[in-house]
């Protein structure tokens, strides 16, 4: 073959790959192009909405420093959302119109469904969940977020303790109120655990608090909070404080003090369930009700490994191994 | 009731009494069920003397003890493999016998006809039906002692107390306990291994027990490994000890590969199998009589039938491969040679050399048929052959006739032991998986570590002066 047949063949390919439908080149930058603005205009939806339950209002401003965009881009994404209905504008002031308010919501039912199924189902560790969840909210159509709730068995509430937005896109009030705002002595539950801004949620799990932690307030000073949830002290300062919320204790928690958790029996103590820690959610509480981890069941520990851990325990006549974490999540009454 | 409702008040009706439910409602649901079912069992059991549990309860304190625990599982995972090593080489010779043999009446039966041409003959006989014939007695025999073996124990009750006593080592790896069942089964088939991992319901260390099941020889690799320790390892001595020194090397490169196991479980689980070690549960089922019928049911069945079905299909291509190559002939070398030769630059930078890298590439079908196939190529001949008969003859033939040394036995252990997965294991893990992606990287972990291990060896020895 001559070289003129061979440049002809090749720019025939190459045509072929740019152009070709769906599968071509341009095609794909195309879709991914769509698919990355799709997820500017809900990343603004979302700044609007957190805003409006904050009782305020995003300004292009906010907006272009949320969605880290220059003020120009932010300026020109505003208006493209004001010629899709999705907000409007009064001066300085951007308001979701009820369209934009619905798409919002969506968005922000999809990031804390994914954020239950990554933290129950993938059991991926809790600081990571908010990030993946960022990654998967764009993604799922309302039918496919509608499976997805019903095989997670319509949670109402986000790992952090946010509730999520139910299907007809109502938004239940988040209760709990920040922890510097708690009278000092009655003992609270942990309800939700502020993720943004994340240093200070990463302070807040290094220190160790988790959600559904009953805590109590040592003491309270200009410079710091002293928290104890009767054994180890959390030390954090206001700022931070400010992004744990608590709730008074339900009846259930009244229980749980008066238990100790599993992984505590000594050889041969037997003891009752009282219940699963709240923090046990999902793929692994559903296994300890298969096994037979009811409340009110007697459960003993009974083999001991070489180095302690795992212990089997005896219940309901079968023999079943935990890890110390585990043990640790099944709150029992010494009997 | 008279009032009309259509469906969808129905299920607005539900949407709303369903936020009113407690978060503790699914619990309430399965204690109700159990309370029924304590019921119902209380009315229909009779318990009358707690003499069995008292039993069972002195034996898991003998297995579980840290002094005759450990003991315990290494006798009987020793006399599992010893049994199936020994047992097995009777049995092969047999099969192989009644197999070629009729291999050799199919080819006189060929040849007597007249009008069929030579290479018709061989590619059918020497070729396809060799590499099914050599596959199936060289992995039938080892997977029937076993898999049995091994279904025995698992159906004694005995394989979840293994796994309750070495869970803290998988513990530390970011692994599940239940991990050590299935490397045991890999020494049968690494097929059957990952399979065998659909016991450890969280799938993240579900994988990991996936990817790693390979660095665990299986049977199809045991006999290269016990060719090198023999012929190599344990030349210089002789009768009783040279053979307890050649399973004294096996056994060393066994436990290199538990070794690997632990480093891959642990680079996985904080790369990208990165994840909290999840709901650790594990049941230990009373201790039961076996059941016999079960046993050679399932192990022979559902294991070893439908590992070995499998490995046919692919042993029949690759055998007819190895015909093909030995059989072309350019010059005065055939096809393999003038490929050995041209993948011998690479083979020598890794310690081994071009031949055993072809020998690998075909038998990516079935461990197998490595051996048979370094040795046709060695001595020239046209199909896959057993190599000569007595380890001295084999020692002259690959160090004085091809150039070998300790360096290449050595590394050729290592290789054998963690190269990438037979195409049947990789085929097992794509089904497993259903990911193209896992079923690739099981191949890159394996190979890549098989790559960089003799890489070192090899450059090590060579800066050392050793070669």
């Amino acid at each position: 073959m001559s070289p003129l047949n061979w440049i002809l063949i090749s720019l025939l390919v190459l045509l072929i790959a740019l152009f070709l439908p769906r599968v071509g080149l341009l095609a794909i930058f195309k879709t991914y192009r769509e698919a990355k603005d799709r997820e500017r205009v809900e990343d603004a939806l979302k700044h609007l909405l957190d805003r409006e339950q904050q009782g305020r209002h995003a300004s292009p401003v906010s907006l272009a420093g949320t969605l880290d965009l220059p003020l120009a881009r932010a300026t020109q994404l505003i208006e493209n959302m004001e010629t899709q209905e999705l907000l409007e504008s009064r001066g300085n002031d951007l308001h979701l119109s009820s369209k934009g308010e619905r798409w919002a919501l969506h968005v922000v039912r999809a990031h804390r469904l994914w954020e239950r199924f990554l933290a129950d189902e993938a059991r991926m560790p809790l600081e990571k969940v908010h990030r993946e969840a960022q990654r998967r909210e764009h993604t799922l159509t309302d039918a496919q977020l509608n499976d997805l709730d019903a095989a997670l068995g319509h949670p109402t509430r986000d790992p952090h303790g946010d509730p999520i937005p139910t299907r007809e896109g109502t938004l239940p009030k988040a209760e709990g109120m920040p922890i510097t705002a708690w009278q000092a002595d009655l003992p609270a539950r942990i309800v939700h655990l502020e993720d943004e801004p994340a240093i200070a949620y990463q302070q807040i799990l290094a220190a160790g608090l988790r959600l559904g932690q009953v805590i109590r307030i040592l003491e309270k000073t200009q410079s710091r909070y002293l928290l104890s949830d009767g054994e180890t002290e959390y030390k954090l300062a206001p700022a931070v404080a400010s992004n744990v919320h608590v709730t008074a204790l339900p009846e259930s928690e009244i229980l749980k003090r008066e238990a100790v958790p599993l992984v505590e029996l000594s050889h041969d103590q037997r003891g009752e369930i009282v219940m699963l820690d709240e923090a046990v959610q999902g793929f692994t509480r559903r296994r300890f009700l298969d096994l037979g981890l009811t409340p009110g069941t007697l459960i003993y520990p009974e083999l001991k490994n070489f180095f302690g851990d795992p212990r089997a325990y005896r219940i309901r006549g079968t023999l079943i191994a935990l890890r110390k974490d585990q043990a640790a999540q099944i709150w029992v009454k010494p009997v | 009731m008279t009032t009309e409702m259509n469906p969808n008040d129905i299920l607005a009706k539900a949407e709303s009494l369903r936020n009113s439910l407690s978060s503790g409602f699914r619990d309430e649901i399965v204690k109700s069920l159990y309370t029924e079912a304590e019921y119902i069992a209380k009315r229909a059991v009779k318990t009358t003397d707690n003499k069995r549990y008292d039993f069972d309860q002195k034996i898991d304190r003998l297995v579980t003890s840290p002094i005759t625990g450990l003991p315990i599982m290494l006798i009987l995972l020793a006399l599992i493999i010893w049994l199936t090593v020994s047992g097995a080489n009777v049995a092969s010779d047999a099969i192989a016998n009644i197999l070629f043999g009729i291999g050799d009446i199919g080819r006189n039966f060929f040849n007597s006809l007249g009008f069929i041409p030579w290479w018709i003959t061989g590619f059918i006989w020497d070729g396809v039906y060799l590499g099914l014939a050599w596959v199936i007695s060289v992995m039938l025999p080892p997977m029937a002692i076993f898999f049995p073996a091994f279904t025995f124990l698992e159906d004694l009750g005995y394989l979840p107390r293994v796994a309750f006593n070495l869970d803290w080592m998988f513990k530390k790896t970011g692994a599940h306990g239940k991990q050590s069942l299935t490397m045991a089964m890999g020494f049968g088939c690494n097929a059957a291994g990952v399979i065998a991992t659909r016991v450890i319901d969280s799938p993240r260390e579900r994988l990991i027990a996936i990817l790693t099941n390979n660095f665990v020889p299986c049977n199809g690799r045991f006999p290269t490994l016990i060719m090198l320790g023999t012929v190599f390892v344990a030349a210089g001595f002789s009768g009783f000890t040279s053979s307890v020194i050649a399973a004294g090397s096996v056994v060393g490169v066994v436990l290199i590969g538990v070794a690997f196991t632990f480093l891959m479980s642990w680079i996985l689980s904080r790369t990208v199998l990165k994840g909290e070690a999840s709901a650790f549960t594990l049941e230990l089922p009373p201790y039961r009589k076996p059941n016999f019928g079960r046993i050679l049911y399932t192990s022979l069945i559902d294991r070893t039938i439908f590992v070995l079905w499998r490995a046919m299909q692919t042993a029949a291509p690759a055998g007819a491969l190895i015909w093909i190559l030995a059989n072309i002939h350019t010059g005065d070398s055939n096809l393999a040679r003038v490929i050995a030769d041209w993948l011998n630059p690479f083979g020598l930078l890794l310690g081994l050399d071009g031949v055993i890298l072809l020998a690998y590439i075909i038998a990516i079908p079935a461990n197998e048929i490595v051996v048979p196939t370094m040795m046709m190529v060695y001595m020239g001949a046209g199909m896959m052959i057993d190599g000569p008969s007595s380890s001295t003859a084999i020692y002259d033939l690959l160090v004085h006739g091809n150039g070998w040394t300790m360096l290449t036995a050595v590394n050729l252990m290592l290789f054998a032991l963690l190269h990438n997965p037979c195409a049947t294991t990789i085929m097992t893990i794509y089904k497993e998986t259903k990911s193209l992606k896992w079923a690739t990287l099981s191949v890159v972990i394996t190979l890549g570590t098989a790559i960089l291990v003799t890489l070192f060896t090899a450059s090590t020895a060579r800066l050392l002066g050793w070669v």
